[in-house]
């Protein structure tokens, strides 16, 4: 028995080995690629031997560090990134708030209705939404002179309704777990609703709170398609303007592979903290949703 | 779950609280008062971002909304289904892509969708071991998920590259290939794309059967092995019956994103991924914003939204049969 025991131990560890590789070799390439210069990268030739794309730089340079913002604006680029995310962090959260303690705690004519709704617009393609809202938005603006398109108030705007419906319904799983008596006990020692929401709920919820916030963060600091159409010049995202790097002139992989790294940063950092709780809120999106 | 009927979305302890909630004071309508207002934030954030903008794209879809009606598309003329015809009529460039993104956006799904799903399984399997470093690695599965789509796109496009890209390095070096092959032009950018989409795909699959996993009863496992069920006996009879209503979920959800997909294209093969890889996304958004023929995309993608539609109907049906089948 004993042999067949190491034998079974021996691949497992190979196989949790093979898995951690797969996850770990395009992280290993971008961040070989951001420390190569950029002479190295244009010359290597995977056909001749002695010019073969390598995993350690042959001369390590941090030359696409500094010089990130000299052919890309990429600061200009996160700094909007920054403001947008933040922005809808605040305000997805909020209404969030509001309409995940109402969905957990009355029983209202059209609640469930709502839900659905809310859940169905969750699956629907983006593009579907994109052509008539880019049209709104112009006409909107054109008729009333407030410019939407390009400004941050817009695309804070669009990106909140996106983030609304998974966080609320992670918010409203997450205050279904706290009991109704301790809104009961507040409410009897003279709160009104407002004061027990604010001062008894919201500490209790804190932990799902946050990671509703992290959540709408990282939504608004990764989406793809709103942002190649609706942001311009002034508000242009992190995740388009990396792709400022190629262009049918030049090609900066050392600089954008640097780039991919300073913009991963903020998910990761934010991810990791509330690890546990969005990981909970994703699982119980899928199954109890 | 997310697709049953609306009466069973509510859990058991959503409907006991609200009950006991409303319960607690009598004023319902004062109740149902502050209720509403609560939500009326969110609902007229989503009305007007994704309710309104359906109905009008249905309106665009049955007006010429073009470069020169656009300044004025609301009176812009009413054409009928002709978007619709225009939109996949093989004769015409637009046509003939419409139908081919169709193609190949099935095949896309459907290789994405499976084999992220068995990968994700058989990490979920694997995770699930006693092992050291478990709680370490189980976090690490989740770079992938977590990592921004542009950002791992990128790097993907980056290993993809015929003369610079570490993928061809091993191909010549192992002497699998004699020329570097071209990965992201051409019939072979789809199956790119495809490679980096499982890598990117399966940890959320992994994820979520690793949470299913971990809530089968132990002492399952333990009767069966007194009573001498082999370890597949186990998986088929144990494992996988507690899988299968999060699976249902968890495969309608990937076959929809699938679908949709965009980024992964637009990021490693540009605005025109080319006939052999363009899906209804990109050319959507071209035939939008590129070519300005605003009527034709929404006719595409209300196309795209009914397939969609019919995809989720007919999958749930066949769940409901054979699922009803069973129970017989």
């Amino acid at each position: 028995m004993r042999p067949r025991r190491a034998i079974q131990q021996i691949l497992l560890y190979l196989a949790v080995g093979l898995v951690v590789l797969v996850v770990l070799v395009p992280y290993a390439w971008m961040i070989s690629g951001s420390f190569k210069e950029t002479l190295e990268l244009q010359s290597s030739d995977v056909t001749v031997a002695r010019l073969r794309p390598t995993w350690i730089p042959r001369r390590p340079t941090l030359r696409n560090y500094r010089e990130v913002n000299s052919s890309v604006p990429m600061l200009s680029y996160f700094r909007h990134s920054i403001l947008i995310s933040l922005g809808t962090m605040a305000v997805a959260t909020v209404l969030a708030l509001l309409a995940a303690y109402a969905l957990s705690r009355f029983n209202f004519r059209g609640r469930e209705a709502y839900t659905v709704s809310v859940l169905a617009t969750q699956m629907l393609p983006g593009i579907l939404f994109l052509i008539p809202y880019y049209l709104i938005f112009t006409t909107i603006s054109r008729k009333t002179g407030i410019p939407l398109r390009d400004t941050y108030w817009g695309m804070i705007f669009t990106y909140t309704s996106f983030a609304l419906p998974f966080s609320i319904v992670m918010l409203r799983s997450y205050m279904n777990g706290i009991p109704l008596e301790i809104d009961e006990q507040a409410m009897i020692d003279g709160c009104t609703r407002t004061r027990a929401l604010w001062s008894v709920i919201v500490p209790l919820a804190t932990p799902g709170i946050a990671a509703v916030a992290i959540y709408a963060f990282i939504m608004a600091w990764n989406e793809v398609l709103f942002a190649s159409v609706l942001t311009g010049r002034v508000t242009r995202t992190v995740s388009v303007g990396i792709m400022d790097y190629i262009t049918a002139t030049s090609s900066n992989w050392g600089g954008m592979m640097a780039a991919c790294i300073v913009i991963s940063i903020p998910v990761l950092i934010l991810f990791t903290a509330m690890q546990r709780y969005i990981v909970e809120g994703l699982v119980a999106g899928a199954t109890k949703g | 779950m997310l697709w049953q009927s609306g009466s069973t979305l509510l859990t058991q302890s959503d409907r006991r609280s609200a009950g006991k909630a409303g319960a607690l004071s009598g004023w319902s309508r004062r109740q149902h008062r502050t209720a509403y207002l609560m939500i009326l934030p969110a609902v007229v954030a989503m009305l007007l971002v994704h309710y309104m903008p359906m109905l009008w794209g249905f309106y665009i879809s049955l007006h010429d909304v073009n470069l020169f009606t656009m300044a004025d598309w609301m009176n812009a003329p009413f054409i009928g289904l002709r978007n619709f015809v225009d939109a996949f009529d093989p004769s015409t460039t637009t046509g003939a892509r419409a139908l081919r993104a169709l193609l190949n956006i099935t095949v896309y799904s459907a290789v994405t969708v499976s084999v992220g799903y068995l990968i994700g399984l058989a990490v979920a399997l694997l995770l699930n071991q006693q092992f050291w470093g478990r709680t370490f690695v189980r976090g690490l599965i989740l770079l992938p998920y977590i990592t921004p789509d542009s950002v791992a796109y990128k790097v993907w496009t980056f290993i993809f590259q015929s003369r610079i890209g570490i993928l061809n390095r091993y191909l010549i070096q192992w002497g699998l290939v004699s020329e570097p092959p071209i990965w992201l032009i051409g019939p072979p950018a789809l199956w790119a794309v495809v490679a980096a989409s499982v890598w990117k795909g399966w940890p959320f699959s992994a994820l979520i059967l690793l949470a299913a996993l971990q809530k089968i009863p132990q002492d399952l496992y333990e009767a069966a092995r007194v009573d001498g069920a082999s370890i597949w006996q186990q998986f088929a009879w144990i494992t996988m019956p507690h899988l299968q209503s999060v699976t249902v979920t968890l495969l309608l959800m990937s076959i929809l994103w699938n679908f949709n997909a965009f980024n992964q294209f637009y990021v490693m093969l540009g605005r025109d991924p080319g006939v052999a890889a363009e899906v209804p996304s990109t050319l959507i958004l071209r035939e939008a914003f590129t070519n300005l023929r605003y009527g034709i995309g929404s006719a595409l993608s209300i196309i795209l939204m009914l397939i969609l539609l019919i995809v989720t109907v007919v999958y749930l049906r066949v769940l409901r049969a054979t699922a009803g089948a069973e129970e017989v």
